[in-house]
Formats: structure tokens, sequence, C-alpha cells
């Protein structure tokens, strides 16, 4: 579950990697395309209610039900506003036994790239705005650098669904009269 | 070969499994029919084909076990000897000990000491019943030599076998060599020739096939049967040729017709002793002298091929799949019913009739498909009934009571993740029965019953649901045992009135057992609530049913499958929501009078009743303003009775269940998520765990209004 942040790194120096880029907050961040399943348009939605903002609710991909996390909550901003270039990227995760299909919400796709291992920096220990863990490298494009996230550990489902676990309980306790 | 070892070994214990429960089965038979032929073969043809397959396997301990078995069960099957009850209870014992051997096998483990005295026991016993035996393979074949008197028979005191292996033998999983290594433990192979005329070119070779043929002498002073039985897994691909000692020369004429007149057979049957010299000249020079002989000798051994191929013809018409291949076939049922509702609905807006008549269509055939491809998940409750004619036996002969069990509605079908889950609260309920329920023998008499105690089991479908029941004529429940203990343990309070539905069903509350002695089958009150949690889970209900004296049903009712619940939809702002419509009672609108901004008690007076209620906008923090209009439906689980606040009601529809997957595993309050027609997903609300989950909020908050929420709507 956890694919450990050197997979990006570590393995065949010489392959450069394709990466999808898209923006949040104005920011870029890309991800692996071998991860990537396909990009749908921000379509209908249906909240889970009792649920962290960071989980957004599950929509239906052709007769699958899969859940989509709102990223820019994740990361511990406000929650995405929709607009009409809004899009969920939905990803895969993990080996066959545990498969797991999740969505995320992000502002625009930008572009795939290819991005050479030279030009892949380590994450630096602070500063990123985000946890250090969600980020696999930093990567040169055209001198600007794009954060090149770990899916694996962003999407987590056992973090994910601790946070539920957690989200219903203090809430409600304040609303409930 | 040896990676593909593993998966016929699994077959073979699935299909061992299998019959030794059909021979359990036919045991329990014959208590009732004794010296029914059929049911004695059915016995025996299920120890031969574990013999026979276990020894493909090389699972010497178990063939030799089973070979003792089935010489004893030869002997019955030829009237030598009766199955009396002894006799029968011997190989019921043999029968379970073939059953521990099998489950090791599957658990990869081997028999320890106390299993291997277990069933050496056992093989002592059985025995006894073959002291007098030996002579009996003898007679048999006796039987086939003397129809040939007259005709010329060959000299050669041994068996001739000819193997020509099919060349798909390999590809079915089934080793030439280890069929040898069987065929030698059955008696002695004297002489042994490869033919391998057969194989081509090397060019030509694919080395899957199997080329492979044998001529064997062997000697043996086995039934023809148990020899023939070696080859019982290849005789569909392979040419096989079984000469008895002493066979007439006609038969080895043909045979080396069948063999296509090889004539370097001639110098291997020779060879190997089968033939003499003298012998292999006679059969050139004598044409075959009687058709008559000739058809007779065909018609003796066709019947017996006739009824082998008959058992095998109806095992053919049943497929063996994969449980995850149906899994996938009901989930694409389930999303071609949703994609077809869409279809209707954008057909309904267009407005054009062709299109509305085509979607119809389509819509009921999908309707059919999905009803067929339920079916297939659907197996008889029979098989788990007839488990317990053997429970009941036992259970029976061990609490010294004399109880008959009467099966009915053995062929009504159910959902098979539902029967393979309803076995253990049945075995409870049907212990209990035995136990508690009927009374022993000289309490009935004094009762005016008759002394062999009824218990019945039925199955039958009511509205959808299917409803299984356990009845006997015993004592019934005591209601003031029951209300005294419940009172006693605190379950209820001392001046609470309760209708006798609500009374027999404190039986299944945690930490109740109303046994005024404690057995070793039942009576330490661990059950019940097990039995009612495990038959919640799949949600289904138990009730019961008794009068004091008479007797009492045990009533569960089940849904016929789990991948399809029928539901009610309701609207929270622009979020649709689905309640299982067996939960629902009723729809109330909501009084105006408790409006929420001036009243914050979450109860209501229904019909005199208190009733507490969930505001789901609040509960699920759903922001849209609330219509003029709420309604409040009614839900009832075990026993309680809830309303939910709900903006509209959108009545009743099927849905397809879709789990939500790990993301959500640690929500209370929602069961799983279906999607709409119209492709928006839509999520089922879990009754029980939102209660549970309004009460744990409630309490710590404000103490006061506990009560309400926990104990107000019994």
């Amino acid at each position: 579950m956890h694919s450990p942040a050197p997979t990006a790194t570590a393995a065949q120096p010489a392959e450069p990697r394709q990466y999808l880029t898209f923006t949040l907050g104005g920011e870029m961040f890309a991800v692996e395309t071998l991860s990537v399943k396909e990009i749908i348009e921000f379509g209908q939605i249906t909240t889970v209610p009792m649920m962290p903002p960071s989980i957004r609710g599950v929509i239906n991909l052709r007769g699958a039900v899969v859940p989509v996390i709102d990223l820019k909550a994740r990361f511990g901003a406000p929650a995405t506003e929709v607009t009409r270039r809004t899009c969920i990227v939905i990803i895969e995760l993990g080996a066959a036994d545990d498969h797991q299909v999740i969505g995320i919400v992000v502002d625009t796709v930008s572009e795939v790239l290819e991005i050479p291992q030279a030009e892949i920096e380590p994450p630096p220990a602070f500063g990123a705005r985000i946890r250090a863990d969600f980020i696999s490298g930093m990567g040169k494009i055209a001198g600007r650098f794009v954060i090149l996230l770990d899916m694996g550990r962003v999407l987590s489902v056992d973090e994910l669904a601790t946070l539920s676990a957690f989200a219903e309980r203090p809430e409600p306790a304040l609303a409930a009269g | 070969m040896s990676t593909e070892h593993d998966d016929p070994l699994q077959t073979f214990i699935a299909e061992s499994r299998e019959l030794l429960l059909q021979m359990e089965e036919a045991l329990l038979d014959m208590e009732s029919r004794p010296n029914d032929p059929e049911t004695i073969n059915a016995i025996f043809r299920a120890a031969h084909t574990i013999k026979g397959s276990a020894g493909l396997f090389g699972l010497d301990h178990i063939v030799a076990f089973t070979h003792v078995a089935e010489s004893v069960l030869d002997r019955v099957r030829n009237n030598e000897i009766a199955l009396d009850p002894g006799l029968g209870a011997l190989l019921l014992q043999a029968g379970d000990h073939l059953g521990q051997l099998i489950e090791l096998l599957a658990a990869q483990g081997s028999p320890d000491a106390t299993v291997k005295a277990g069933g050496q026991a056992l093989l002592e016993q059985l025995e006894a019943y073959l002291a007098t035996a030996h002579a009996s393979p003898a007679t048999v074949r006796a039987e086939v030599p003397a129809a040939h008197t007259g005709q010329c028979t060959v000299d050669s005191p041994r068996w001739h076998i000819s193997l020509r292996f099919g060349p798909d033998v390999l590809r079915h999983g089934m080793d030439p060599a280890s069929i040898l290594r069987y065929l030698a433990t059955l008696g002695e192979i004297s002489a042994i020739r490869s033919i391998t005329d057969a194989t081509p070119m090397l060019a030509e070779i694919d080395p899957e096939a199997c080329y492979l043929g044998f001529e064997i002498a062997f000697a043996s002073d086995r039934a023809a049967t148990d020899i023939d039985g070696a080859f019982e897994f290849i005789r569909d691909d392979c040419l096989i040729h079984l000469l008895a000692p002493h066979a007439p020369l006609d038969d080895y004429r043909r045979m080396l017709e069948a063999l296509d007149k090889d004539v370097g057979m001639r110098d291997i049957l020779l060879a190997l002793g089968s033939l003499s010299a003298a012998e292999v000249a006679a059969l050139d020079a004598e044409a075959p002298t009687s058709e008559a002989a000739v058809e007779a000798e065909a018609g003796g051994s066709e019947p017996a091929e006739n009824s082998a191929k008959e058992t095998r013809t109806a095992e053919n018409s049943l497929i063996r799949v994969d449980a995850g291949k149906l899994d996938q076939l009901i989930n694409l049922v389930g999303e071609l019913i949703i994609a077809g509702a869409g279809a209707s609905m954008v057909a309904r807006n267009s407005k054009l009739p062709a299109l509305i008549e085509a979607t119809t269509l389509v819509s009921r055939l999908v309707e059919d498909v999905r009803d067929s491809a339920l079916t297939l998940r659907m197996v008889q409750i029979g098989a788990t009934f007839n488990r317990f004619r053997r429970v009941v036996r036992d259970v029976a002969k061990e609490i010294g009571k004399d109880i008959a069990l009467d099966i009915r509605g053995g062929d009504t079908e159910l959902d098979k993740t539902v029967v393979e889950k309803i076995g253990d609260p049945l075995t409870h309920i049907v212990r209990n029965s035995m136990d508690h329920g009927i009374e022993p023998a000289e309490v009935r008499l004094a009762r005016g019953k008759p002394a062999t105690g009824q218990l019945r089991l039925n199955a039958f479908h009511e509205s959808g649901s299917i409803v299984i029941e356990v009845s006997d004529d015993g004592g019934g429940l005591n209601k003031e045992r029951i209300l005294r203990k419940a009172i006693e343990r605190g379950l209820i309070g001392e001046s609470q009135v309760l209708s006798d539905k609500e009374i027999f069903n404190l039986v299944f509350e945690p930490g109740f057992s109303t046994a005024e002695q404690v057995s070793k089958l039942s009576g330490r009150g661990v059950g019940m609530d097990v039995v009612k949690r495990n038959i919640m889970a799949l949600r289904g209900t138990v009730d019961i049913e008794s009068v004091e004296g008479v007797g009492t049903t045990v009533r569960i009712r089940l849904p016929l499958t789990l991948a399809i619940i029928d539901g009610f939809m309701v609207g929270v702002g622009n979020a649709a929501y689905v309640l299982p419509l067996d939960m629902v009672l009723e729809c109330i609108e909501l009084p105006n009078n408790l409006d929420p901004r001036h009243d914050s008690a979450n109860y209501l007076n229904l019909r005199g009743g208190v009733l507490p209620f969930i505001r789901l906008r609040e509960q699920f923090e759903i922001d849209a303003p609330p219509p003029v209009r709420e309604n409040i439906v009614v839900v009832q689980y075990a026993g309680q009775r809830a309303g939910l606040v709900v903006d509209r009601l959108m009545g009743e529809f099927q849905t397809v269940i879709k789990p939500l997957g790990k993301v959500f595993s640690q929500i209370r309050g929602i069961g799983g998520s279906t999607i709409l027609g119209s492709g928006e997903v839509a999520l089922i609300l879990d009754i029980p765990g939102l209660v549970r989950q309004v009460t744990r909020q409630s309490q710590p908050a404000a103490a006061g209004s506990t009560e309400t929420c926990t104990t107000g709507s019994t």
C-alpha cells in the first residue's frame, strides 16, 4: 500500500518517466502517468455525510462507486472551488489483491511531461507547504519546480479511513442539541 | 507435472467432501430402508471413487483405509452380510474418519497419532466383517470364465492389460506413471512393455501430448471391478483392454483387431507370457467361431458400462463454476440494470414513442437476465437440511431421547452465501429444540404425546424472502420463567407489560438462558443472541412462536439474495438516501409544532407511544434550507422504533448494493451505496448503526435525553 517514496528516484535512472501535471490553488503538481487511469469532468458527485472535508464524496464511474478526495483540503487548505475547468483525475493504486481506485479533484489538468531522472531533486525537508512525506521529489520543468506527489501516501486508504472515523464524532456533538 | 498437482488435488478434496456427504446421507437412508440395492450401490460408489482418486494422488493412507471399508461394502452389495444398524454406525464413523483425513490433507497436515489410532481401531472393527470374505473375489471372478466354458481359453494365470493413452491424458492432469503405481498396489506387474509406436517424428511432437501405451501382464487376485477402477479417470480418453486370467482366446483376437492388427503385438504378448506360442498360432489360424458368442459377450458387459455412462452424463449436466466468475457476472448485470434505467429515462424525456418502446423491451429483457443471473447463485437448502439428519441422530442418541426429523421444502432455493452462513445458527436452534424443547419420553407419555419427539425443518418462499422454520412438539416456552429470568437479569423492568412475542424474543437477548440445568449441548446462554446476530447480519429476522405444552416454532426470515435489496428512497436537500424497505413501518408528516427552532426535543407522540427521531438534515449537516413540510419515516429494527426526518418521500425501488470501499470502512450509519437510474450515487442508510451513533452522541451531551433514545420505544 505505502509505495515507498524512493520508487520515483531509485529505479532505472536511464528511463525518463512520464508525469501528468495539474494545478491546485495556483501551484503545479505532478503524478506519474502509470497510476493515472483516466481524467473525467467534474460532474455529479454524492456527498457522504459525516466525512472530513478532504473526502469530497463518491461518484459513479461506469457502474463502480469511487471515492473522490479533495486534494486541496487534504493538503490543509480550504476545499476546492468548482469551476468550469475543474477535473477529477482517477488514480489506481496498489497491486492486484489490494486494488484501489480513487478520484482526486484538481483545478486544471495541464499536460503530460517526460521528466528525466537527472532533473528530479529530492524533496525539501520543509518549506513546501504540504507534508514532506507526500512528496516523492521535485521535478524541474523550464526552470520551475513541480511537486511530484507520492500518491501511495497522499491517498493512503488506511489514513483516510482513520480520518473519516475521527471526523464523525467531535463535529456533530456540537450540533446535536 | 508436480506444479499441476495442486489443482487436481483441490478438486479431489472438494469432490471427496461431497462424496462423503452423499455417503453419509445414503447411510442414514439405510437406517429407514435397509437393503435398498440402489442406496448400497451409492455408498459403494462413493467409497470406490474416493479410493480411486486417492490412489492417483499416491495418498496411500486414504487408499488403505477406504479399501477396507469398500471391501466391507462390496460384501454388503453382494448380500454376503447384512447392513445392520451396528455396521451402519461403524460405516458412519469410517466416513467421519475419512473426512478427517481429507480435511488434514486440505490443511496440508498429516494424520497424528490419535487420528491414526482411531483409524486403526475402525479398521479392526471393519475387518471383523471381512473375516470370512477372502474367498469372495474368486467367486465374483468365477462367473466370467464360466460363461465361456467350451471356448478356447488361454493358459496364462495372469491378467493382461493393454493401455493406449489418449493424447490429452497429461493435459487432464493424469500421470500414466501414477496409474501404474496405483495398479501395483492391487497386485504385481509381472511384465510390462512400453508401446511407443504412436510417437510422431521429433518435429511433430507436441510436448503436452501423451503418446504412450503399455502392455502389462498383471498378477492379482482382485476382482475385475477393482482393477478396472484403476482406470476410472482415464477411461474416456484411452483405449483400455482388460483381459481376465484364462480369458477366451477370442478376447485376445478382438483386442488385436481393435489395436489395428499390429503384428508386433503378437511378439509382445508372447514375450509378456500372456500367450503361449501355440496360442499365438491358434490366434491366427482360428477365425471367430460363433458370432453369437461375441454377441453374448458384448451383451454381458454392456449394462455395466451403460449405467456408468448414465451417471457420467448426469454429472456432465452440472458445471463447476468459480464463484468469483459468478459474482462478476452479477456485478455486470447490476451495471446493466443501472445503465438500462438510465437509457429508459433518456427515452422518456425524448418523448419518441419508438425509442420508449425499444427501451421498455430492453428493460424487460434486462430484468429477465437479472433474475436468471441471480438464480445461478441459488442453491437448494436441501443439502443443508440433510446435514441435520446426522446432527439429530447423534444428539438424540447422546441425550437419550427418541426424536424423528421431518424435512420439508428441501428444494427451496436461496443464495449460496446465505446458505453457507445459515448452517451454524440453524444447528444451534435445532440443538436447543432437541435439548430443551422436546421432553424426555416419560414426560411426553405422561402428557399424552407419542414417545417419539417430532422435529421439523421446513423452508418455503414467501413474498420475496425465504422462511426457514424449526418446529418441535415439545414443552414450549414458559412465559413466566422467561419473564422472571429477564427481570432477574435486569433486561426488563418489573412492571413492564410485554406481548407474548416480545416475551419470546427476550431469549435472544445476550446472557439469557432459561434452562434449569446447563447441558453439554446448550443452555449456557451464549447461543441465542449469537444466532440472532448472525441472522441479522444476513439482513434476516428471527421470531419465536410457542404454545406451552404443545411446541415451539422458530421462524427465520431471510432475503433471497444479498446483492439486491428492496429500497425506499427519501430525499434530504439535494441528496437521495435509500432505506431498506423491510425496515420501514410507515410514513407520517412531521407535525408543524415541532419546529426545531422552537423545540429541541427529538421525540413525538405516535398514537400514544414515544417515537424518538433523528433529523437527517442535522445529523448529516446538510446546508439546504428545510422545506415547508417535512416527513418522518418510521423505521423498526430489532424491536425498536425510530423516526427519520426527511424532506421528500421518493418511493420504493429495487436496488443493487455497491460496497463503499475501504476509504469508508470506518463509517457509521451508512451501509453502502447504489446507483440510481440517473447515474447518480445514492447512499444506503444503515439504520441500526445510525441509531447507535446518535445514541452515543446524546449520552455525554445530555444525560437526561438518553432515556428517550435507548429504551423509550420498546
